[in-house]
C-alpha cells in the first residue's frame, strides 16, 4: 500500500480509487471515491477536474485517520 | 443432502470477462464453470443454485449488491455458502469475503492470503489458495473438505491443522519453552536485527500527514498504482505481481497523449484508460491547475506501478523507496491514481 | 562480585509446621482432587546456614549460601472479611486436578496450605500483615531439617567476565504499589517507598529479597516463589558468557499514579538500564490494568534511550472476538511476548474437597464452580515470563 507508505515519511497524500472500503482497510488515511475501477477520475475532463479539486481540497484539510470524501459534496 | 449456493464472479460464473464486470447480481441454476469441480469433490452437499455478481458492479454498489445476493441467497433455502475461489483477485476476493461474512447461514470462501478481501471475511472461515488459477485443481478439494467439516457441524481444529486462514481468536497452549526464556531469544534476535513479536497490538497503523498549508506554494507529484506506461511499455513492468516500480519523466505537454502512455495493469479493462491516459493520472488537470496557480508545481517526474496482486512485504518496501525519493526531491504532497 | 550459593534439597526433609493460633493447616500433595481458593501467596521453604533470615529486612540478600526444599510449596489462604476496602480483591485458585491443574506449577509440588481464619477484631491490613509474615516464617521453619544434612544440588550464581562482543542484557522487573493489599515488598519495604527505580543483584531477586503483598489478578500477578524461582535471571544467568552478557537487574514500580509520575519512572528506569550500559533490556509486568501502562512507557523510554527492549504481558483478549487483547500498547513494542489469554477459560471441575474456603469471592460454590477464567487460577499467565503458556491465532 504505497500511501501508507508514502505518510509514514511524513509526506500528505490523497488516494483516489473506487475502492475506498479497501484502501480504509489497508489503512490510507485521505481517500477520494471515484467512479469506476477503469477510470477512477472519471471519463471526461470536467469530472476529472472535480475529483482532483476535492483531492487537491484533502491535501489542504485535517483528517481523521482513514477517511474518504466523495467527489461531489 | 446439504443444500449449497456457490458465488461466483461474471468471469467463472461464464458471463463474460472484464466488459462484463459490471453484472448485477443473478442466479444460475445448479453448479457453473468450477462450481462442477467443487461440486464433484463434495460428499454430502448439493450445489443447487450459482449466484454471480460483476466484480465491478459489487465493488461499486456494494450495499444494494449484498442486499440482492442475501435475496436470492435466501430463495435458495440453503444452509451453506461457498464463494470463490478469488484466488489474487482483490475485487473478487472482496466481494466473496464480504458476502461470506454477511451470509445469515454458514460460509467459506478461498483466496490467496495477501488478497485484500481476507480482512473482510468475519467470522466466515477462508480457505488460502495459489495466487492465479493455476490453483484451481488443488483449491477445490481443499474447499470441499472444509465444507463438509462446517456442514457437519464439526468443532475445527487449528487452522493449520484444517487448512483455513487465522480469523484472529486468540487460545492459549503450552509452548515448548517458558517465557522468559522465548524473551531472551526475541531479544536477542532484535539486537541481530530481526525483530520478532508473539502478540501485536492489531493493523500498523501510519497516522495522517499534517495537512499541507497551501498547495499553490507547494510541489505536487503524481503516483499511480495503475500501471500507466509510456506506450509499448519499454522496462517490461509486469501487470501482475509487480517485482518494483518504475520512475519516468513527466512530459512537459498538456497531458498524456493518447498512444503515447498506456495501462499495463492486468486486474481491469484499461480500454478506457487508453483511450486517454489522463483517466488513470490526471496530468491534463494536473497542468492546467498548475498554470492557474492553484498548485505551486508538479514533481518533474512520476512513479508507476501496478497494484496487482502485489504482495504486502513488497508494496510497503515499494512505497518506501519511492518515498525515499520523494522526500529527498523536496515532494510536500502526492496524488496518488488506483484503480 | 559476591557469590551467592543455592542448595537444593528433598522434599522429603520437609518440617513439621509449628502450631499457629488461628491457623488450619493442610498438606495437599499433588494428583489429590482438592482446590485451593483465596490463595494469597505462595512461597518456597528456604533457611540460611548461617542463621540469617531467608526473607530479610535489613541485611542484604544474595550473598553466602540458602538452602530450598526442592518439590515444596506453602500456601497462604484468607478470605478478607471487612466490608469497606478500596481494591477489591480478585479471586484466586489452585486446582490440583482437573483441566486447571495444568495452569499452576503448584498441582505438582507438596503443598502446605495455611489457612487464616480471621479474626472478627482485625483490620483487613492487619490480617494481611499477619498472614504474610507467619507464611514466610513457616516457609522458613519447614526448611530447617536441610540445616542438619547434605545438599542434593549446590547452584552457584556468580557473574564473572564476558566477551565484551556479547550483547549486554538488563531484565527490568516491574513491582506492583496500588495502596493497601497491593504491595510487592522490597526487603519488607513497600514498592512505592523502596527507592524505586534501583538496580539490585541478579542473586538478590533469587534470595528473598523480594515478597509479595498483592492479592489481586491471581493469574498475573507475582507471587513471592516466582522470585525465588525466577526463570528470567536464571536464564540470563546461565547465558551469561555464551550468547550474552548479563547487565544486572532493575527493579521499577508499576501503578505510578499520574501520567506525569508514569513517564517519570519510565524515564528513570531506562536511564537505570542506560547506565548499566545493557544493549537491549526484558520488560516485565505486575499484575494487570494500568500497569501495563507502565511497562509499554518503559519500553517506549528505553527505546529512545537506545536500549532496545523485549517486553513480557499477558493478554485480555475476548476469546469470542477477534480484537486484540492488549491491555495497553505504543508503537516501540515490537517485541512482546504473550504469556497467554487471562480472559480465556477452563472447563469446570467437581473437586472431592475445598480447602481455603468453601464459597469463591462471587458466592459461588468453590465445589461447583466452572468455567473459571484463566484470570484466576494463581501464576497462570505469570508476565515475568515463568511459565509456557502463550496463545496462538486461529
Amino acid at each position: 500500500m504505497l500511501a501508507k507508505e508514502i505518510e509514514r515519511a511524513g509526506i500528505p497524500t490523497v488516494f483516489v480509487t473506487s475502492l475506498p472500503t479497501i484502501a480504509r482497510m489497508i489503512g490510507a488515511n485521505r481517500i477520494v471515491r471515484g467512479p469506476a475501477i477503469t477510470h477512477p477520475f472519471g471519463l471526461e475532463a470536467a469530472e476529472r477536474r472535480r475529483i482532483v479539486e476535492r483531492a487537491l481540497e484533502m491535501l489542504e484539510t485535517h483528517v481523521e485517520p482513514t477517511t474518504v470524501w466523495e467527489a461531489a459534496p | 443432502m446439504v443444500r449449497a449456493v456457490h458465488y461466483l464472479n461474471q468471469f467463472f460464473a461464464g458471463l463474460g470477462g472484464e466488459e462484463a464486470a459490471e453484472t448485477p447480481p443473478t442466479r444460475l441454476e445448479g453448479p457453473v464453470g468450477p462450481g462442477r469441480g467443487l461440486a464433484a469433490e463434495l460428499e454430502g452437499i448439493e450445489i443447487t443454485a450459482t449466484l454471480a455478481c460483476g466484480d465491478d458492479y459489487f465493488a461499486e454498489h456494494e450495499e444494494a449488491a449484498l442486499a440482492r445476493l442475501l435475496d436470492l441467497l435466501q430463495a435458495e433455502g440453503a444452509e451453506l455458502l461457498v464463494c470463490g475461489p478469488a484466488f489474487g483477485s482483490g475485487r473478487y476476493g472482496y466481494a466473496c469475503a464480504r458476502l461470506a461474512a454477511t451470509a445469515p447461514i454458514a460460509a467459506l470462501t478461498a483466496m490467496h492470503e495477501e488478497n485484500p478481501g481476507v480482512g473482510a471475511a468475519g467470522a466466515a472461515l477462508v480457505v488460502p489458495t495459489a495466487v492465479n488459477v493455476a490453483g484451481m485443481r488443488d483449491a477445490l478439494p481443499r474447499m470441499a473438505r472444509l465444507a463438509e467439516a462446517v456442514a457437519a457441524g464439526r468443532e475445527l481444529g487449528h487452522p493449520e491443522d484444517e487448512g483455513y486462514l487465522p480469523r484472529g481468536f486468540r487460545r492459549n497452549r503450552h509452548a515448548e519453552e517458558t517465557g522468559a526464556e522465548r524473551a531472551v531469544d526475541l531479544l536477542l534476535s532484535k539486537l541481530a536485527g530481526e525483530t520478532r513479536t508473539e502478540v501485536a497490538a492489531g493493523f500498523d497503523r501510519v497516522p495522517p500527514p499534517e495537512p499541507v498549508p497551501d498547495l499553490s506554494e507547494a510541489v505536487l507529484a503524481l503516483v499511480t498504482e495503475a500501471g500507466c506506461v509510456p506506450q509499448g511499455n519499454p522496462d517490461r513492468l509486469p501487470t501482475i505481481r509487480a517485482p518494483g516500480w518504475l520512475r519516468y519523466p513527466l512530459p512537459d505537454e498538456a497531458g498524456l497523449e493518447s498512444g503515447r502512455y498506456e495501462s499495463v495493469h492486468g486486474g481491469f479493462d484499461v480500454t478506457l484508460a487508453n483511450e486517454d491516459p489522463n483517466r488513470l493520472m490526471p496530468l491534463d488537470v494536473a497542468r492546467t491547475l498548475e498554470r492557474e496557480g492553484r498548485i505551486g508545481g508538479i514533481h518533474d517526474a512520476f512513479y508507476t506501478t501496478t497494484g496487482n496482486g502485489t504482495p504486502v512485504a513488497a508494496s510497503t518496501r515499494f512505497g518506501q523507496e519511492i518515498a525515499a525519493e520523494l522526500r529527498d526531491a523536496g515532494v510536500q504532497a502526492v496524488l496518488l491514481s488506483g484503480t | 562480585m559476591t557469590a551467592w550459593e543455592l542448595a537444593t534439597f528433598s522434599s522429603d526433609l520437609l518440617g513439621d509446621v509449628p502450631e499457629l493460633e488461628g491457623v488450619d493447616v493442610e498438606i495437599v500433595r499433588p494428583g489429590e482432587p482438592v482446590r485451593i481458593t483465596h490463595v494469597l501467596d505462595a512461597v518456597e521453604p528456604r533457611a540460611r546456614p548461617d542463621g540469617r533470615p531467608a526473607f530479610p529486612t535489613e541485611a542484604r540478600a544474595g550473598e553466602g549460601r540458602t538452602n530450598r526444599l526442592d518439590g515444596v510449596t506453602v500456601l497462604s489462604c484468607l478470605d478478607f472479611p471487612a466490608e469497606e476496602r478500596p481494591l477489591h480483591e480478585q479471586e484466586s485458585l489452585v486446582d490440583m486436578g482437573g483441566p486447571g491443574a495444568d495452569l499452576t506449577p503448584f498441582s505438582r509440588t507438596t503443598n502446605v496450605v495455611l489457612r487464616f481464619r480471621a479474626r472478627p477484631q482485625a483490620s483487613n491490613e492487619e490480617l494481611e500483615a499477619w498472614a504474610r509474615r507467619t507464611t514466610l516464617d513457616v516457609a522458613e521453619s519447614v526448611a530447617r531439617p536441610t540445616l542438619r544434612t547434605d545438599p542434593v544440588e549446590v547452584e552457584r550464581f556468580e557473574l564473572g567476565p564476558a566477551d565484551e562482543s556479547l550483547p549486554s542484557v538488563a531484565a527490568l522487573v516491574q513491582l506492583s504499589d496500588l495502596g493497601p493489599l497491593y504491595y510487592q515488598y522490597v526487603y519488607g519495604v513497600r514498592a512505592a517507598e523502596a527507592g524505586l527505580p534501583r538496580a539490585i543483584e541478579p542473586a538478590e531477586l533469587l534470595d528473598g529479597a523480594v515478597t509479595c503483598g498483592e492479592y489481586h489478578w491471581a493469574a498475573l500477578r507475582n507471587p513471592t516463589i516466582f522470585f525465588q524461582q525466577n526463570r528470567l535471571v536464571r536464564t540470563l544467568h546461565d547465558e551469561h558468557g555464551k550468547r550474552l552478557r548479563f547487565a544486572g537487574v532493575v527493579l521499577m514500580r508499576g501503578y505510578e499514579q499520574t501520567a506525569g509520575e508514569k513517564q517519570q519512572a519510565a524515564e528513570q528506569a531506562a536511564e537505570l538500564a542506560a547506565g548499566l550500559a545493557a544493549d537491549g533490556a526484558i520488560v516485565t509486568t505486575d499484575a494487570g490494568g494500568n500497569s501495563h501502562t507502565d511497562v509499554m512507557l518503559t519500553c517506549r523510554a528505553c527505546e529512545r534511550t537506545g536500549v532496545r527492549t523485549t517486553v513480557i504481558v499477558a493478554e485480555m483478549a475476548d476469546p469470542e472476538s477477534t480484537s486484540p487483547g492488549l491491555t495497553d500498547w505504543v508503537p516501540e513494542a515490537d517485541s512482546v511476548v504473550s504469556v497467554g489469554n487471562a480472559e480465556e477459560t477452563v472447563s469446570a471441575w467437581r473437586p472431592e474437597r475445598v480447602v481455603g474456603g468453601d464459597l469463591l469471592l462471587d458466592g459461588t460454590p468453590a465445589a461447583e464452580a466452572g468455567p473459571v477464567p484463566v484470570r484466576n487460577y494463581l501464576g497462570a499467565t505469570n508476565q515475568m515470563g515463568q511459565l509456557a503458556l502463550t496463545a496462538t491465532t486461529w
